[in-house]
Parts: C-alpha cells; sequence; structure tokens
C-alpha cells in the first residue's frame, strides 16, 4: 500500500509540473496580458506607457526565463506576487481562500452524498413505484441544470422572494464574525453546489443498487428469513457503494468547476472567485498556482478514492 | 424503540439548531449604516485602492480621498473641493489655487500646499504606476508660496487640466514620501492603512466582499450622518440587483433590463444618466477596404440606428452623427446620416466595393460581451449584410481586445473594424487620445490608426484653445470634420442606471463615466430604518 501511495505521488508531482507548464504555455498563448487587463478601452494609454509597465512586472523577458523563474520561486517555497492585488504574495491569497473554498465544497459534497445516497436507496426501492418518480424528475432536472442557471434561480428565489438567506457574501459586513452568521451565508450556496452532485450521485445509486438487489446472495438473505431493511442496508448498499466511491471521487473536479459559478454569483470569497479575477486580470502567478493547487487537491482526492476502493471492497487489493 | 426514540430526539435536536441557525438574523446593527455596490458596473473599480492607477471607480474613492476640485453633481461645471478658489492665467499657463485651510488628513495632520505638491510630482512619474503621468505632462512645475496656495504651472496650454484634476485625489506627503517611487503603486498602504481628508476614514478591507469605511467626525463640511459606509463588491450585475431587491444594499448600478423590474417600485428610486461614452465603429486606417470616404458614409448609411436605439436600447440611446450628442458641441448643418440602404448601396458601388471586398468576411471586433451588446452587434451585422458589407462581429474580454489593438506590430486584418466606446465628457477632450494623428502609437491611444488631417488640425486647436468662450465652437468644429470625413462611423450615446432605496435621504448619486467624481456630499447621506 505504501509503495503503491507513493508511486502515485510520484506520479501526481509529474503531472503537476507538466500541468504548470502547460497552463504557462496556454496563458501565454492567449491574447492580452496583465497590462492589457488594466486598461479601460474607453480611456486608452499610450503604449509607451504600457511598455514601462510591462518591464516593471518583468513580462518583457522571454518566456523560458519566466517560466524557470517561476519554478525557482515554487522550489523554495514562494508562489510569487500576485500582478493585480497589490503586489500581495500568491501564498498568502490562496491561503486565505483555500480555507473558504474547501468550507462550500466540503458542505456541498457532504450534503449531495447524503441527499444522493438517500434518496438513491429509497428510489431503488420503490423502483416503479410513484415515490421513485417523485425522486427521479428532480434528479434529471438538477442533473441538467448548469451550475450558473442553479445558482440565479436559487439566488433569486431564496434570496430575493424569500428572503430565507444572504444573497452573498461570506460575512455580514459591520458585525463581529460568528458561526451563526457564517452558516446564515454557507447554507444556499452550498445547497446550490450540491444538487447537481446531488442528483448525479442519486440516479448512480439507484442503478447500482437495483443491480445488487437482483443478485443471487440478496436473493439467499431474503429467503433466509432476514429482515428487507437488513438485507438493503447490510448487504446490497455496501455492494451497491462501489460505483458511487468512484463517482465521487471523479466528481471533485468537477466541483471545483461548479464552486467557480457559485462562488462568482454568491461572492463566496474563495479559490474559484480568485480564480476567475485572476484570469479576468491575467494575474499569472495567481493562475498559475491556483492551478496547482487545484490539480494537487484532484490529484491527492484520485489516491484517496483509490484507497476507499479497499475499505468498501476488501475484494480489491491495491499492488 | 429506545434507540428509534433516541435517534428521534437526535433528529429532532439537530433539526431545530439548523434550523435556529438559519433563522438567526444579524444582530440588529446599533449604528446606521449605508451598504452600496458602489463599484458596480463600468464606473466602478472594485479591488483598486490606488487613485493614481484609476480609471475608474472615483464615486467610492471620493468617499474618503478628495480632489482638488470637482464636477457639480450635474457633471456641468467644476467646483471647489479642498481648492476654495482658484486663478486661471489669461495665457492658462498658471493655475493658482487656495486651499481649504480646515482642511486635515484623517490622522490629523494639516493639509498643505506641500501635499498638491507631492502628489502631483507623483502622478506624473510612470515610475509611481500612475495613469495620469500622460495627462499632467504639460506640468513644468507646483510652487508653493504658502501653506494654503498651490500654483501649478504649464509648459503649454492644456484644456484638460482641470478635468485631469477632478480625479487626481490628494495624497499625504508625510505617509508617502518615505515608500520608494517604484514600490509604491502595489504597496499594501492603499488597502491598510489608507489616509485621505474626506468626509469617512478607511476601516478595513475584507478581501473581495467589502471595504468598510467609518464618519470622519473632524471633516471640515460636517460631521458625517452615518456612521459608516460598505462598499459590497459583486462579480455580477445581477447579483447585485438581486441584493438590492433583497435590502441587503441600497444604492447600485444596475443593468436597462434590470432597471425597468425596479420601475414603479416605491421602496426604490431609479437613477437615470448620460453614459458620456459615445459607441463608434472604429474603422482601421491600415484596412484598405475601408480608406474610401464613400465606403464608410455607406456604412452609416446602412445602420438603422433609430431602430437599434428604439428596440435594443428601449429607447434609453441617443443617435450621433459625429463624437459628441451635446446640443452645445454638435453644430447646424451636421449630415445626420439617416438610414437609407439604396444610398448606401449606391455609395459602395460608386467606390467599387465589389473590387475592394465584396463578400469577404471583415472581422467586427468589439470587448463589449453583454447579451445587449451582442445583440446590436448582430443586428448591425443583419443590416450591412443588407447592403453587401459582409461583417463577423467577434466579442472578446477586455485583455483579448487590448492585446489584439495595442500589439507591438498591429496586424489590421485582426481587426479592421472595432465596435467600441469612449469617453466623451464631461470634458469633450477625452476623444483626443483615440483619434488625433499625433496619438498613432506609439505616442498615444489611437489605436485604429485614423489619420485625418482635418480632425487633427480641429482637435489641436480645441486643445491649445484659451478662450473658454470660444472652447463649444472649437469642438463644433470638431464634430463637423467628423462628421464630413467619418473616420468613426459614431452610432449613439446610451444612458446609464443605477437603482436607490428611498430609505436613503440626501443621497447625491449617479451612474457617471468612471464613477466621477461629482460633488456627492456623503457627509450629508443619511438612512432611515
Amino acid at each position: 500500500m505504501a509503495l503503491f501511495i507513493l508511486r502515485r505521488i510520484g506520479a501526481g508531482l509529474v503531472m503537476l509540473v507538466a500541468l504548470s507548464m502547460l497552463v504557462f504555455v496556454l496563458l501565454r498563448l492567449a491574447p492580452g496580458d496583465p497590462v492589457d487587463a488594466y486598461i479601460d478601452p474607453s480611456a486608452p494609454l499610450s503604449p509607451t506607457e504600457m511598455a514601462e509597465t510591462r518591464a516593471r512586472l518583468g513580462l518583457d523577458r522571454p518566456l523560458p526565463v519566466q517560466y524557470l523563474a517561476w519554478m525557482r520561486q515554487v522550489a523554495a517555497g514562494e508562489l510569487g506576487y500576485s500582478l493585480q492585488r497589490n503586489h500581495e504574495p500568491v501564498a498568502r491569497l490562496l491561503s486565505e481562500r483555500i480555507g473558504p473554498t474547501l468550507l462550500l465544497m466540503g458542505s456541498g459534497l457532504v450534503i449531495a452524498i447524503i441527499v444522493g445516497i438517500a434518496a438513491g436507496i429509497v428510489s431503488a426501492v420503490n423502483r416503479g413505484r410513484p415515490l421513485d418518480v417523485a425522486l427521479s424528475v428532480p434528479a434529471f432536472v438538477g442533473i441538467s441544470s448548469p451550475a450558473f442557471l442553479t445558482a440565479l434561480v436559487g439566488l433569486f428565489v431564496f434570496s430575493v422572494i424569500l428572503r430565507w438567506a444572504p444573497s452573498g457574501g461570506m460575512r455580514t459586513p459591520g458585525l463581529p464574525p460568528s458561526t451563526g452568521d457564517l452558516l446564515r451565508h454557507l447554507v444556499l450556496p452550498a445547497c446550490l453546489l450540491s444538487i447537481g452532485h446531488a442528483a448525479l450521485i442519486m440516479r448512480y445509486m439507484r442503478a447500482s443498487l437495483i443491480e445488487v438487489l437482483n443478485q443471487d446472495y440478496v436473493r439467499t438473505a431474503r429467503s433466509k428469513g432476514v429482515r428487507e431493511r437488513w438485507v438493503i442496508v447490510k448487504h446490497a448498499v455496501r455492494n451497491a457503494l462501489l460505483p458511487v466511491v468512484t463517482l465521487i471521487g471523479s466528481t471533485l473536479g468537477a466541483a471545483v468547476g461548479g464552486a467557480i459559478f457559485i462562488e462568482s454569483v454568491f461572492n463566496w470569497p474563495g479559490m474559484g472567485l480568485m480564480l476567475i479575477n485572476a484570469v479576468e486580470a491575467r494575474d499569472y502567478p495567481v493562475i498559475m498556482a491556483a492551478t496547482l493547487v487545484v490539480g494537487a487537491c484532484v490529484l491527492v482526492a484520485n489516491i484517496l478514492t483509490d484507497i476507499a476502493y479497499a475499505a468498501v471492497d476488501p475484494r480489491i487489493k491495491i499492488a | 424503540m429506545a434507540n428509534r426514540l433516541r435517534m428521534s430526539r437526535i433528529v429532532a435536536l439537530s433539526l431545530g439548531a439548523a434550523l435556529s441557525c438559519l433563522a438567526l438574523s444579524p444582530a440588529v446593527a446599533q449604528k446606521s449604516i449605508i451598504t452600496g455596490g458602489f463599484d458596480v458596473g463600468p464606473g466602478g473599480f472594485p479591488g483598486n485602492f490606488n487613485p493614481m492607477a484609476a480609471s475608474a471607480g472615483f464615486t467610492w474613492l471620493s468617499t474618503y480621498y478628495e480632489p482638488l476640485v470637482v464636477y457639480d453633481a450635474k457633471l456641468e461645471r467644476v467646483v471647489g473641493a479642498l481648492a476654495t478658489g482658484w486663478q486661471v492665467a489669461p495665457d492658462k499657463l498658471s493655475y493658482t489655487f487656495k486651499l481649504a485651510p480646515d482642511a486635515k488628513w484623517h490622522d490629523g495632520k494639516p493639509f498643505t500646499s506641500a501635499d498638491v505638491k507631492f502628489t502631483i510630482g507623483l502622478a506624473k512619474d510612470t515610475k509611481a504606476g500612475s495613469v495620469f503621468a500622460a495627462r499632467l505632462a504639460a506640468v513644468k512645475e507646483v510652487e508653493t508660496p504658502d501653506a494654503q496656495t498651490a500654483v501649478i504651472r504649464l509648459s503649454q496650454a492644456n484644456a484638460g487640466l482641470m478635468d485631469t484634476l477632478t480625479k487626481l485625489m490628494m495624497l499625504p506627503a508625510h505617509q508617502l514620501s518615505a515608500i520608494p517611487v517604484d514600490a509604491i503603486a502595489k504597496h499594501e498602504w492603499w488597502s491598510k492603512t489608507p489616509v485621505g481628508t474626506g468626509p469617512f476614514k478607511f476601516v478595513k478591507y475584507e478581501t473581495d466582499q467589502y471595504v468598510e469605511l467609518a464618519a470622519n467626525a473632524d471633516y471640515r463640511g460636517g460631521k458625517p450622518k452615518v456612521d459608516g459606509l460598505v462598499n459590497r463588491y459583486f462579480k455580477t450585475t445581477a447579483s447585485a440587483a438581486a441584493a438590492l431587491k433583497s435590502g441587503e444594499v441600497q444604492v447600485s448600478y444596475v443593468e436597462a433590463d434590470d432597471a425597468k423590474t425596479f420601475a414603479g417600485n416605491p421602496q426604490f428610486r431609479v437613477v437615470e444618466g448620460d453614459s458620456y461614452v459615445v459607441n463608434y465603429l472604429g474603422f482601421n486606417g491600415d484596412a484598405p477596404m475601408f480608406k474610401d470616404v464613400r465606403v464608410r458614409k455607406a456604412v452609416m448609411h446602412a445602420i438603422d440606428r433609430n431602430a437599434i436605439i428604439a428596440s435594443l436600447f428601449g429607447g434609453a440611446a441617443k443617435a450621433a452623427s459625429c463624437a459628441y450628442v451635446a446640443d452645445h458641441l454638435v453644430p447646424a448643418g451636421v449630415d445626420p446620416y439617416a438610414y437609407s440602404p439604396d444610398k448606401a448601396r449606391a455609395l459602395l458601388k460608386e467606390a467599387g466595393w465589389d473590387q475592394i471586398n465584396g463578400a469577404k468576411p471583415i472581422t467586427l471586433l468589439s470587448y463589449y460581451t453583454s447579451p445587449q451588446q451582442v445583440n446590436i452587434m448582430a443586428a448591425m451585422q443583419a443590416m450591412l449584410a443588407q447592403v453587401g458589407i459582409n461583417v463577423v462581429p467577434k466579442a472578446v474580454d477586455v485583455p483579448t481586445y487590448n492585446g489584439t489593438v495595442y500589439a507591438p506590430q498591429p496586424d489590421w486584418t485582426q481587426y479592421p473594424v472595432v465596435y467600441a466606446g469612449i469617453q466623451i465628457g464631461p470634458d469633450p477632450s477625452g476623444i483626443n487620445v483615440a483619434l488625433n494623428e499625433k496619438q498613432i502609437p506609439p505616442a498615444g491611444g489611437n489605436v485604429a490608426r485614423v489619420r485625418d488631417a482635418a480632425v487633427t488640425a480641429a482637435l489641436d486647436a480645441a486643445l491649445a484653445e484659451v478662450d473658454d468662450n470660444k472652447l463649444a465652437s472649437r469642438y463644433q468644429d470638431v464634430c463637423k470634420a467628423m462628421n464630413a470625413s467619418v473616420p468613426w462611423g459614431s452610432m449613439w450615446v446610451a444612458k446609464r442606471y443605477g437603482v436607490v432605496s428611498t430609505k436613503l435621504k440626501d443621497m447625491v448619486w449617479l451612474p457617471a463615466p468612471a464613477g466621477g467624481p461629482y460633488d456627492q456630499k456623503a457627509q450629508n447621506w443619511s438612512i432611515t430604518p
């Protein structure tokens, strides 16, 4: 197991370096740079002033030199300085943002897993009945709704019309930080983030459980007189979870994408919002660092998923 | 049974706790605070705290900084802010400002002419990351005969100087002079401990969420009526509109479509303002297909501007025949270029359009990506196609647009024509940088490479005019020259909108270009519970 994990980490590091090179090249190939992003097109600057700014930011150096300089900083434990945000260290920006994002994504995924698995079980057990249909229809709607649409509709319904939750931000301005205030701001974006994932997990769980419920060993358990609830919980659900665990692991990347939309609409001060601002401003150091962190998180999640396989299904051995 | 009961209790308690968290309203604020989306929309500049780097965001910046002079709330004339009065020499080569004797920085130090000299010196220095350097290039020196007098001397007359000074926020020499000039642009002072002279004092910046200010009790204009201001950031204007409707913010810029949803609601007042931005089709001077003036005129005749204004702007725009639409800047007798596809076709035929370009696609580059503007470009595309001009709109983000038009080796095929906007007011000289032949890069921002001797001469004359009474006439000459040679296809000047809660009293707020600044008298703003 240890060897497996070490091997996966080594491969992950190589992939991260490749990812950083790819992102660096793609960013430089994209038209526009941080200085271009800075100019208001309706109030133009002279190219001479722009050239001076470029030189001050080190953007006039050859690309390989810029990449190596960045790599040197990363190797030294630094991630450079933001070109957009008052020259703040990127590491500090990331450390401030990763907490809110993990909180939002974690809450959203926990809600999605609980709701999705529970609804999937209920739906599978009641296959073909009205309850199954009642759960499947919203699941299809959830799967087919893009995250930005879900976020905007949710914002309009729950903040504007019903006024159950604040329309954005993580804290109420002017109030001292409190858990209650944080939860008030968290609950709506987390629930909206969970919708798509919950719907997907529900459908996977339903399909997997229906298949398992038709297996011989389940029929044997029933014929031995084991109570139906026990058959489902003890024998069927555990076996049906395997593809769901795979799904949860692989949806982490999609969760990052969803979080970017949710954070934008709700102005949640996480990495998604920071990344989208950085892309708009062509803030290269922030984009590079945020991409690396997200990439590392997805790699770690995949390794954990592999380990979780073994926990869920003892037949699987990791070599 | 006992287990089930215990489980039910746990579930009930958990649900109760969760519901009480949700129901938990924020503690009733004891202070009166106005919360707004002050940096929402085109007049805002969220995340920028350095006024020397500001191309917008002046509504908010001028709540804690102040310039020497400022526009009045109608954006018509310049009035005093930190300067109580001023005199301009007849040759317009020196400006003498008398400073408010009771003006103080937020740290208690007096505001003096030394601060004026320091600020202008810093703003002229490109190493400081100032966007004012080119606009202040004509400033030769700043003299400080006494603490309350500052004399700005110019090497040549500059009709745009007072407009520039309305946007140049005064900075404290005693706080900033110790910071190296090349480190000042991105110094954390701006977002951590800035000190101004305005009616509110900086408290804190909660990254990407909001900025909080507190009332400056020692403000020379009187203690503000509210305890503080909060500027909430929104990534989208739709989110800001939602926060307005839910009562979380009391003022914000809104899109025209959102403004309609507030109309007639007694809880809100919709504010309509002039954008002071003319939208135009900028013909690339290097593109062979637009070198013939008949082709450019055909474009004007081919586009039914009034139909677009009626259907896509809801009537909230004014058709332009040159860069200006204000009555005093548009002379009588200019050609309105009325919609006439037949005339357009005739002009194209006369110019030999089939040989020049024919039906080959022409990229129409724009940084406008809003649904409204995308629809407008689609409408223009359809109208131009009717007369045989095949434009293909390409809407990109601002960095991509700037990266294309400001490229060191520009390729005109990437932007033979652009759909863009430029500020034309309150100071009408704003178009000079983009239209004067002398401003072709690297000298300036004439990225469309417009080479029009008559327009350049008219602009030069307007900028050098020292008689205020003749200024309007000079800009009429600019309008006339533009109307005759059509270096741009001037389209329209649209309205902008904002929404203010009726809870706010004495609020002077308008969706001004770049956020003003204007004489907003923030110390008088108040809010009813």
